[in-house]
Parts: structure tokens; C-alpha cells; sequence
């Protein structure tokens, strides 16, 4: 037996994280209590944070920014105004995050925390700059998601700290907010590639700025700075797609396992570009 | 721990280690047996309840986690003396063959019908999907749920 | 609480199990939980092929809590078991032969107990070099599986010809060759192997298990126990699905030994998923080769096929399963010359089994796929390819049967050729979108019933009027999911005229039902219910003669009706209880037994070939038709669309008709398009639900199933079995429609995303090139 600890605060959850060190945090449980069950880890208490209400909040009360609580479950998040008018293309990868069951059961903080090349929710937040806060009993800072994760399963965050939530820019309207996930069935499925991809087009429709984020191709997601640059400027017609496929072929690294082979993941996070062509006018 | 939760609608109090995984206090400890076990990893969907109101998976919550909530397993659905009309239609419909799946898919539906009265086949597809069977091919389930909700296959 | 019975009539829903399972009171045998339970549990190898050298089960022994901790020298009986050779120890004496075998055994307070006891088991193996794969395990100097056969790693080797054989080809028109490569394919009932035990204070072990095959499962755990079988006492509550994964013993002989060690307390062992990956058996792996060849006018003349399956470590029922492969293996259709070879092969890997199709499958996968090959190379449709070969009434099947039974399989062929989803195939094909492929596959399959030629094919019933006066149905037989029993309550209720307040059912116990086989190959309601009806009208008939006595009046005079016998000039009734109470209980009951007929032809002289079930006589037929959507971009390939038109005999309900066609069609759709288990280096690659990828909701297309009655003489009330048949067209369905929206056959299955992709770009033909 261990204890689980509930904590209803951040207040009351500060000094429980000092009085239980080697804690294991569980937002949904959907991750911990699967290494649990593996026996890939054995913690000495488990602190539950499902009890904070401030970390369920999903809001816009800082102008320009969207800030999505890490407590928040995925279906909370797909279901929320905000995030289904601000966020379409947070909101298309939550879709197909998992099953329901898994949605209503796994958090934000559970996606970011774990820190999995295919985690559903990071493409997007890589591709719209998300920032990450994490807070501790002394203070708070807030990180670019590209420096909050390190690698599969590698974070920033220190001991004393948790994930707090993520801080998402209103910066523009995108033109062209696209997510796909490619999966070997149509729920419960890991991704093998994921685009997450936005787009700004200009009056012509010539790519003024595009931003991709790739999961599962790496051991981070991936954003294919080449491509994007290649894109700017032009079109998004098959030509320019096709150009821009072959450089974020170049800048994956993906790896063979079970569920695909490099090759096909290389191959295949190409292809994904090209159902961004939009028809000419 | 003691526990107290609301259980089937009844006040429940029940001593437990507060990481016993909920699938086994209520299988084991309490006896309902509705509630199955397929994965044990959040796989499967045959261990769902719902947790004030929400579809969850049981095998993924520790005991401590129910304190003060309110848990419905399928044996709680009824209510009374009548099937409840999604288990009548589950029957009907035949969307039940070995039946480990059908708890869980029962208890999916039902919260898919609290949100949408009138889902489409590929709502309601959506709303079972993480939620395995291995008998039906899932066509008479869905033909179960448009049952319940009194849609014929014409509607749309 | 009680709630209403649903109401019983033949042919209309509900099944009468329907609503126990959907309000979670029916209880399986993984629902109990006894006072003073203990569990038990098995350290497994983890390697593939080892020496055992030792065990130190010292310390697991010494854990506070742990009942005990048993080794193979603590069997009492014989150490193997095993369905038709008994190849299998129960707990691993000399050596280990697949990564599943189990080494030790612990019985423990609780679960937690039981994990910290396994865990400090320490196991001294001595690695040996695996074999892995069939054909190099053929090979002269590769690794034994069993040195002490004398055949090597091989189980089964089986042959036949007719005609001029394979010579024939030389004569053919037309020949085209293909190979297939089919793989391993995990059962995934939702309920994992588990059962309960105790030996009571009579000397009597009495055993709830999730079975198929209660009988069975008696004499096999008596032998390993080394008791009389008349000292166990099988129970076999309704399975969480099987599909032949519960035909022979999972649990019970290792929770028989558990339970000699209990103290008299229950015991129950309940395998978690990764423990039933590992070690429960799977389809068999297969690899095929085809040359089939025909006139210039499509009538097929000659088959040459080359069967390999990989049987894993252990026969379970690989030897069956590669009879039944071979059997099948040209198909539904008239082929005067073939040569059909088949071997089954031991190797290191996960055992190879019975599961749904048994053996059928594979080669209808390749047959079907084959056929194809050969439309597109004489340019000739599919259909119509089919259709002039299909074999009908009278004909001699491949084999050299002649079929003098029921035969719908142009009926099929003709409900498809009529069908919208057939007619309206080249429209809709033409309308792929943009970045689509689109196309549509047919499979033409037949599939046999029962045991063959050897083992008995038998069901004994009993129906009995209680004191009273309701009648009790004892089946023999297990329903795994399929309804069986159901069916056989409301075929009881049909003859003795009973509603569902009067009946009751009993389900298989070996106390109390009798043996009747095993549930499995299409032959669980054919037999069964071929002897449950002449012992409900045996009993009918007695009833009505005793309670014609009773009232000085006439049999013919007397009828049956919802609770009563009625004197029907008069309207006087008998009420049934109280008939019952004039009657002793023998008098009460009546059994019968049914053998399934024989066919007296013997395609193979070979014992062996007999013994595993060659030849059969009776069979189901199905034409199956797929419509998938290939993603140029992904090769994502998605089912939208499917068909399937099956010749049964007569449908006696519908509805568990068409849940047996939709189950078997979504089972074959996952082996088609995800479903694989290989095992690298002998290890299952995929440990759990999470990588061993079954079909969701949103994977399956409606499936769209056509009753082509037929009438099967032998057949009950003129039913043909209809577990199988759904199961055996999917793949090679799914294989010709992606081979028309791709225009190459794929190879290998199943037919992944990266699989379909490689095969667009090979073309070079994808969009992403």
C-alpha cells in the first residue's frame, strides 16, 4: 500500500511534495498507473492533482495569450469554447486523442509531462509556440515547449516544480490550421506521424508565414524549419508542397519500431504536406 | 483508508488501502462483477463507470480517488425493477454475444445519449470507440443505441 | 430483484442471455470470488528454447502468505497434456520450448502476494539455439523442438492428389503462381483464461473454468492430477468470448495442482493480458504457395499448392488445424487434377492453435487471391470466373467428396452478382476522389463441419421435466458468446410447446449435462440440436402418453401447451407440475445421442490425414465482397463497404445468424488490415491491447449480411453451421480489392498502411513520389 494524496490546493500540495520526496504525480492516471502496472515504476506515495480546481481552468484573461490549465482533461479541452474557436487545430488533434474513455481521463499535464514523440496534443503546441509554466512552492517560469522537452520522455522540470499549464499565443488568425494523425487504426491508436501545420496566406494566396510540427519523427516533434521557409512566399499548390515535402524528408529522424519503419514515417511526413493544396483560384 | 462515496445511488462506506485500483474494489470488495477486467491498462473500455456522470475507466483509478464522488457501475443503471431501455435495446437489437464488452459499451452509450438524443451512426461509432468487442463487428451495437434513442435506420 | 424473461420464440430476438449480460448479472467464471480465496499464478520462461536447469523456489517459499510454490516433480499424474498428442508439460521437467512454458507455480494469499512471490522464483536456464522459422526448421541439422521424435520438427505432413496432379498444369492454357505469406494472428477474447478450483471434503475437485471444453478438460486435468476423472467436476459458465482459443486446457491443469495444495480453500488464477499474449495459442502463421492453371476459357484444370504452418512449440491442435487447411485449400470449386501439400512445422515461437476458421483462412486467402490473378490474367470478371466453376449439388469436391448434401454456393454468387454493392462496384470506383483509390474484391469460401471421419462427432442431450413442472434444458455443449444456448432453449420451448416461464437451462457441468463435444467447428448447434430435438420428442411423447393415461383419454388427443398438458376434445388440462409429481424422475427425462454421418470417401489413405479430420461432408459456403479506399498520401487502406452472402441451410434465428456472420467478418477484417503478432527472436513483438491492434468502431464498415438458404438434410430443423464461414473470406476479399485499386497483389498480410504504401510506390504510382 502507498498513500495517494489529494491535495485540494497548490497551497496544500507545496508542503506534501516536501514531507513525500519521490512522489509520483498523477493528473489522469493513464500513464502512471500503466508503468505501474509494468512495474516500470514503484514510487513511494502517489500525489493525485485532479483536486486543484486552478488547474482545470481553461482561459483568455491575458490578452493575446490562451492559457489551457495542465489539469485540464482532453475532452474538457476538446469540448471548451475557447479552445474550439481559438484552437481548431489543438481541437482537431484532440479529436482523435485516444478514445473518449482516454479523453476523459488524461490531462494536458499528463501529454506534456510524459513527453512522448507522439504525444497527440504537442504537435499543435509546438506548431501554434506554446509556452509551458511550471510552478513551484518559490515561484513560477513559464518555458518555450521546445526547451520544456528534451527528449522522449525527458523534461525541464525540476524537482518541487509542477506543470502548471500551457500558455498559448492569439497571435493571428491562420489562413490554414491542419492536423492529421496517421495511426494504425482509427482510435486508440499511437501515432506513427502526425502534421500539425498552420498557414497564413496573403490576399493571393501566397504563404506569408507556415509553421509544421511533426510528431513521432524524432525524439522530440519536429519543426521542419527548411520546409517552412520554403514554403514563404509561394503558392500552396502541389509544386510547392511537393518542394517542401523532400526537405522535411531531410530534416526527420525518425526510427524504425513495431509499429512502422523509418522509411515509411520518413516517406510518409512528406506526403502529409501535400493534402495542404489548396485549389487555384 | 475509510472511504465514503455515493455508490448506485447509495452512500457507501468502505475500508480499503487508498491505491487499491477501483476495478478491484468494486469486483472484489463489493461484488459487482458488471464491472469487468479485459486489459487492465485503459485499453479495452470493459472496466468503464461512470464517475459523476462520466465514462471512466476503473482500472485507471485508485480507491482514494472516489472519496465524495458518486459512482454509477452498471449494475446501478436500472435503477429499479425494469431494464433500463439501453440494456432492453442491447438485448433487442442483439448487440450482445459473449457480453464481457457489453457493460462497458452499455454504460459509453448512456452517456453518449445524456449529450447527443439523436446520434448519428458515426456518433455513436466516435462515443464507443475506445470500448473493444470482439464478437459484433460493433454493427448491431450501434443498431442498439439508435434503438434506445427510437431512431430507425431511415433517420439520419 | 427479478425481472421480466424475455419471451422465447425461435427466430425473433431476444436472445435470452441478452439481458443478464447487459444489466452485469450473468456471472463468468472470472465473476467469483469466494470467502478464503487464494490465487495462483506461474513464473513463465521468457526465453524460447533453454535447458532447465534448476529452480530456487526458496525464497518464494518463505514469503509470508504463500501457500506454496510447485515444480513439475509436484505433477501427480503425467506431466503433458495436449489434445491429440500429449507434447505440453504443465510445469516445464526438462526443457523449455517456447517463451510462454511455465516453470513454476504459486499459490498465495492475494495478488499481491502472489506477483512478490513469482518475482523471487530464480530460474537457472541454459539458452539453446531457437528455431524460428518453418522451412529453415525443415532443414538437416537445425535445433529439435522434441529430439525425441523421431519426424524431427515435423508434426504433420500431409498430401493429396487427384487427378494427374500438379502434371496436370503442364496441359493448362493458362497457369498463374502466386505466394502468400500469412501471419499470427492473437484471439483477443476480452475475457483472459481464468477459473476457479477447490477440492472439496469429499476428495472431490470441483473446477469453474472459461472453457470450450468441459469434457474434455476433465479427463486431460484427471491424467495430469492423476485422478479419476470421476473426482472432478468441470463447470463451464458462459465464455467472454473463445473462438478456439478455450478449445483444450489454458488454466485448469496448473489450477487443478493449485488446488491439491490449498487446504481445501478455493483457488483462482486469472491470467492478465500479457500473460495471455504470451503464452495462449494463436492462429497459425503460414506461408503458401499457389499454381493454378485452366483452359483458355477459364474452367479450371489443375492446383498445385505448398502449405506451411508454423505450430509453435506444442501440437495443441496444429495437426486438425493443417487437415482442415488442406482440405480447403482449392476451394469451392470443380478442379479435377491438385496436388495439395501441407506441413505443420514445430518451432520456437508462440503455439499455433485452434482460432475461428481453423486452418481455413490461410487458404482460402490464398486460393481466393489466386483466382484473381487468374480473372485478371484471362480477362475475365471475378464473378464470372466463380460462377463457372462453383461446385454444385453431385459434383466431386477437390478433394475427391462428392457433395451430396446442400450446395448454395451459386446461389451465393447469384445474391452477390444481384446486389447493389456488386452492380453499383464500377460507379463507385470511378468515383474515388482525388488522392483515392478505390476497389472492390470478391471471395468465394466453403467451410466444414465437424470432427471428420474418426472422432466421434457426438452430442448427447437431455431435457427433463423438474418436479415442478418446468422443463430443463442440460447443455452439453459451451456457448462461448455465440448463442448457442439460447438457441437450444428456444428449440426445446418449439417442440414441447413451452414459453419462457417454462424452461429453464442448465449449462455444461460434468455432474449434470452430458459430454457432447467440444464448441468449435460449425459443429456446436448442428450436433447439439441434432440430438436435443429427438429427446425433447421422446420426452414429448411420453408426457403426452402418461398424461393421456391419467385422464382415460388418448395421446393423439392430448397436447402440450405453456405449463400444462391439455386434453384437447375436452379442454381438460394437466397442469406439468402436477404430471411430474406422477412420475419418477426417470420417467421425467429423456436423453439422446446423435453422431454426426460420416462421408465414405478417403481422399488420403494416410491414418493420420483421418485421425485429423479428412474428409468432411457437410459445408457452409459464403461469398464475401469488400469495397476499400486506398489513401495515395498514407496507404492507409479503409474497408467502407461489405457483403457477405452465405449458404447456412436454414437460418433458424436471424439475428444470431447475422451476429455470427458480423463477428466473423470484423475478426477476418482485422486479420486483413492490422492484425499481426510476430515474434522476433520468439518473442510475442506486441505484449498487450495497446500494440496488438484489434478492430474499434470507427475501423468497421457496415456489414451487410444475405441469408441463401439451402436445405441441409442432415442438418437440425435443415441448419448448417455458421461460426466459421464469416471468418474465411475477409483477407482474400480485402486482398483482391486492394489488388484492383493498386493493380499488384500484396504479398504478405496484413495489408498495413506501410505495406500498401510500398506497393504504391514500387509502381511508382504514389502521389508522394
Amino acid at each position: 500500500m502507498r498513500p495517494v494524496l489529494l491535495p485540494a490546493s497548490l497551497e496544500e500540495l507545496w508542503p506534501l511534495m516536501r514531507d513525500h520526496p519521490g512522489a509520483a504525480f498523477m493528473a489522469g492516471g493513464s500513464d502512471l498507473l500503466v508503468r505501474l502496472r509494468q512495474g516500470l515504476v514503484d514510487p513511494p506515495a502517489i500525489i493525485g492533482l485532479e483536486g486543484i480546481a486552478e488547474l482545470g481552468l481553461v482561459h483568455d484573461e491575458a490578452p493575446g495569450w490562451l492559457f489551457l490549465g495542465a489539469g485540464a482533461s482532453h475532452t474538457a479541452l476538446l469540448e471548451h469554447s475557447l479552445v474550439q474557436r481559438r484552437l481548431p487545430l489543438l481541437a482537431q488533434a484532440l479529436a482523435v486523442l485516444g478514445s473518449p474513455l482516454v479523453r476523459n481521463q488524461g490531462t494536458l499535464g499528463g501529454n506534456l509531462g510524459t513527453a512522448s514523440p507522439a504525444g497527440d496534443t504537442l504537435s499543435p503546441l509546438y506548431a501554434l509556440e506554446a509556452q509551458v509554466e511550471l510552478r513551484s512552492a518559490t515561484g513560477s517560469r513559464r518555458l518555450a515547449i521546445a526547451d520544456f522537452i528534451l527528449g522522449p520522455g525527458r523534461t525541464a522540470l525540476q524537482a518541487g516544480e509542477i506543470i502548471y499549464g500551457a500558455w498559448v499565443p492569439l497571435a493571428q488568425d491562420w489562413s490554414l490550421a491542419h492536423f492529421e494523425k496517421v495511426g494504425l487504426r482509427q482510435a486508440l491508436a499511437i501515432a506513427v506521424v502526425s502534421l500539425a501545420a498552420l498557414i497564413s496566406l496573403d490576399d493571393g494566396g501566397v504563404v506569408r508565414e507556415a509553421r509544421l510540427a511533426l510528431g513521432s519523427v524524432g525524439p522530440t516533434v519536429v519543426r521542419p524549419r527548411q520546409a517552412e521557409q520554403a514554403l514563404l512566399g509561394r503558392p500552396l499548390d502541389a509544386a510547392s508542397l511537393k518542394a517542401a515535402a523532400r526537405l522535411v524528408r531531410q530534416e526527420v529522424s525518425p526510427i524504425d519500431d513495431p509499429r512502422a519503419s523509418a522509411h515509411y514515417r520518413r516517406q510518409v511526413a512528406g506526403n502529409l504536406l501535400l493534402r495542404l493544396a489548396r485549389p487555384a483560384d | 483508508m475509510i472511504l465514503h462515496f455515493t455508490l448506485n445511488g447509495q452512500a457507501t462506506r468502505v475500508e480499503c488501502d487508498p491505491d487499491r485500483r477501483v476495478v478491484d474494489l468494486l469486483r472484489q470488495d463489493l461484488g459487482l462483477t458488471g464491472v469487468k477486467e479485459a486489459c487492465g491498462a485503459g485499453e479495452c473500455g470493459a472496466c468503464a463507470i461512470l464517475l459523476d456522470g462520466v465514462p471512466r475507466l476503473s482500472c485507471l483509478l485508485l480507491a482514494a480517488q472516489l472519496a465524495g464522488h458518486e459512482v454509477l457501475t452498471i449494475e446501478g443503471l436500472a435503477g429499479g425493477e425494469a431494464p433500463h431501455p439501453l440494456q432492453e435495446a442491447f438485448a433487442r437489437a442483439g448487440a450482445v454475444q459473449c457480453g464481457f464488452c457489453t457493460p462497458g459499451m452499455v454504460l459509453a452509450s448512456h452517456a453518449l445519449l445524456a449529450r447527443q438524443p439523436r446520434p448519428s451512426r458515426q456518433e455513436i461509432a466516435q462515443a464507443i470507440a475506445g470500448n473493444l468487442c470482439r464478437c459484433t463487428g460493433y454493427h448491431k451495437i450501434i443498431d442498439a443505441v439508435r434503438l434506445a434513442a427510437g431512431l430507425s435506420e431511415d433517420d439520419s | 430483484m427479478t425481472w421480466p424473461r424475455p419471451h422465447l420464440q425461435l427466430g425473433l430476438p431476444p436472445r435470452p442471455d441478452a439481458l443478464d449480460k447487459a444489466s452485469g448479472r450473468e456471472k463468468y467464471a472470472c465473476d467469483f470470488y469466494p470467502p478464503g480465496l487464494l490465487w495462483a499464478g506461474v513464473k513463465r520462461a521468457g526465453v524460447p528454447h533453454a535447458r532447465l536447469r534448476g529452480l530456487n523456489l526458496a525464497a518464494a517459499r518463505a514469503l509470508p502468505g504463500v501457500t506454496a510454490v510447485l515444480a513439475a516433480a509436484d505433477v501427480p499424474g503425467v506431466n503433458r497434456q495436449g489434445v491429440v498428442q500429449k507434447d505440453q508439460p504443465v510445469l516445464v521437467d526438462d526443457k523449455v520450448r517456447y517463451s510462454g512454458d511455465a516453470l513454476a507455480l504459486v499459490v498465495a494469499s492475494d495478488q499481491a502476494t502472489l506477483a512478490r512471490a513469482l518475482a523471487l522464483i530464480e530460474t537457472d536456464l541454459e539458452p539453446l539455439a531457437p528455431v524460428l522459422d518453418p522451412e529453415e526448421a525443415l532443414l538437416p541439422g537445425a535445433p529439435l523442438v522434441h529430439p525425441e521424435r523421431p519426424q524431427g520438427n515435423l508434426l504433420l505432413e500431409g498430401r493429396v492428389t487427384t487427378g494427374q496432379g500438379a502434371a496436370a498444369l503442364e496441359g493448362c492454357a493458362v497457369v498463374v503462381e502466386a505466394s502468400f505469406d500469412l501471419p499470427r494472428q492473437e484471439h483477443a477474447y476480452l475475457e483472459t483464461e481464468n477459473g476457479w478450483a477447490q477440492m472439496g471434503q469429499d476428495g472431490r475437485l470441483t473446477m469453474v473454468a472459461s472453457t470450450q471444453t468441459p469434457f474434455r478438460d476433465r479427463l486431460e486435468v484427471a491424467e495430469v492430477l492423476g485422478l479419476e476423472p470421476g473426482r472432478l467436476r468441470m463447470v463451464a459458465p458462459y465464455c467472454g468470448g473463445a473462438f478456439g482459443g478455450k478449445d483444450g486446457v489454458t488454466v485448469q491443469s496448473l489450477l487443478g495442482l493449485a488446488a491439491l495444495h490449498a487446504g481445501g480453500r478455493p483457488v483462482k488464477m486469472w491470467l492478465s493480458r500479457e500473460e495471455s499474449i504470451l503464452a495462449s495459442s494463436k492462429r497459425h502463421p503460414a506461408r503458401l504457395r499457389y499454381r493454378l492453371g485452366s483452359d483458355d476459357q477459364g474452367r479450371l484444370q489443375a492446383l498445385e499448392a505448398r502449405i506451411i504452418y508454423d505450430t509453435g512449440p506444442y501440437d495443441h491442435l496444429g495437426g486438425a488445424v493443417l487437415t482442415l487447411g488442406l482440405e480447403h485449400a482449392a476451394g469451392p470449386y470443380r478442379i479435377p487434377h491438385v496436388d495439395l501439400h501441407g506441413q505443420a512445422v514445430y518451432t520456437n515461437n508462440p503455439i499455433g492453435g485452434a482460432f475461428r476458421g481453423f486452418g481455413v483462412p490461410q487458404v482460402a486467402a490464398a486460393m481466393e487471391q489466386t483466382m484473381d490473378l487468374l480473372a485478371t490474367r484471362l480477362g475475365l470478371d471475378p464473378l464470372e470466373l466463380r460462377r463457372q466453376n462453383a461446385l454444385k449439388r453431385g459434383d466431386v469436391n477437390p478433394v475427391g467428396v462428392t457433395l451430396a448434401g446442400s450446395t448454395g454456393l451459386a446461389q451465393c454468387l447469384e445474391a452477390v452478382a444481384g446486389h447493389r454493392q456488386w452492380k453499383e462496384a464500377p460507379a463507385w470506383r470511378a468515383a474515388a476522389p482525388a488522392g483515392q483509390r478505390r476497389g472492390v474484391g470478391l471471395a468465394a469460401v466453403l467451410h466444414g463441419m465437424g470432427y471428420g471421419p474418426v472422432i466421434p462427432d457426438v452430442a448427447n442431450a437431455k431435457v427433463e421435466l423438474t418436479g415442478e413442472g418446468v422443463f430443463r434444458v442440460y447443455c452439453g455443449v459451451v456457448d462461448m458468446g455465440q448463442g448457442n444456448a439460447g438457441t437450444f432453449l428456444q428449440l426445446a420451448g418449439l417442440v414441447l410447446g413451452q414459453e419462457a416461464e417454462g424452461l429453464e437451462l442448465v449449462l455444461p457441468d460434468t455432474d449434470r449435462t452430458l459430454p457432447s463435444g467440444s464448441s468449435s467447428a460449425s459443429r456446436t448447434t448442428y450436433t447439439f440440436a441434432n440430438a436435443l430435438l429427438p429427446a425433447a420428442q421422446a420426452l414429448k411423447e411420453r408426457l403426452l402418453a402418461r398424461a393421456a393415461d391419467a385422464l382415460f383419454a388418448t395421446p393423439a388427443e392430448m397436447a402440450l401447451v405453456p405449463g400444462a398438458v391439455r386434453h384437447r376434445p375436452s379442454g381438460r388440462t394437466l397442469p406439468l407440475a402436477q404430471l411430474a409429481k406422477m412420475l419418477s424422475p426417470e420417467e421425467r427425462t429423456a436423453t439422446h445421442r446423435y453422431r454426426a454421418p460420416v462421408v465414405p470417401e478417403r481422399p488420403s489413405a494416410d491414418p493420420a490425414l483421418q485421425l485429423h479430420g479428412l474428409p468432411h461432408g457437410v459445408f457452409s459456403y459464403a461469398v464475401h465482397l469488400a469495397r476499400v479506399e486506398v489513401d495515395e498520401l498514407t496507404g492507409l487502406a479503409r474497408v467502407t463497404g461489405y457483403l457477405v452472402a452465405a449458404d447456412c441451410g436454414q437460418v433458424l434465428n436471424p439475428q444470431v445468424w447475422e451476429q455470427q456472420m458480423q463477428g466473423g467478418v470484423a475478426q477476418g477484417l482485422g486479420y486483413a488490415l492490422m492484425e499481426e503478432l510476430p515474434a522476433p527472436a520468439g518473442q510475442p513483438q506486441h505484449t498487450d491491447l495497446a500494440t496488438y491492434l484489434i478492430p474499434t468502431a470507427l475501423d468497421l464498415p457496415p456489414i451487410e449480411c444475405l441469408a441463401v438458404p439451402s436445405w441441409e438434410e442432415s442438418g437440425p430443423l435443415g441448419l448448417k453451421g455458421c461460426g466459421e464461414i464469416g471468418i474465411d473470406g475477409p483477407l482474400p476479399a480485402v486482398g483482391n480489392a486492394l489488388a484492383q485499386a493498386l493493380g499488384r497483389h500484396l504479398p504478405q498480410a496484413p495489408f498495413t498502411p506501410e505495406r500498401v504504401l510500398m506497393a504504391l510506390q514500387e509502381d511508382g504510382k504514389g502521389a508522394g513520389s
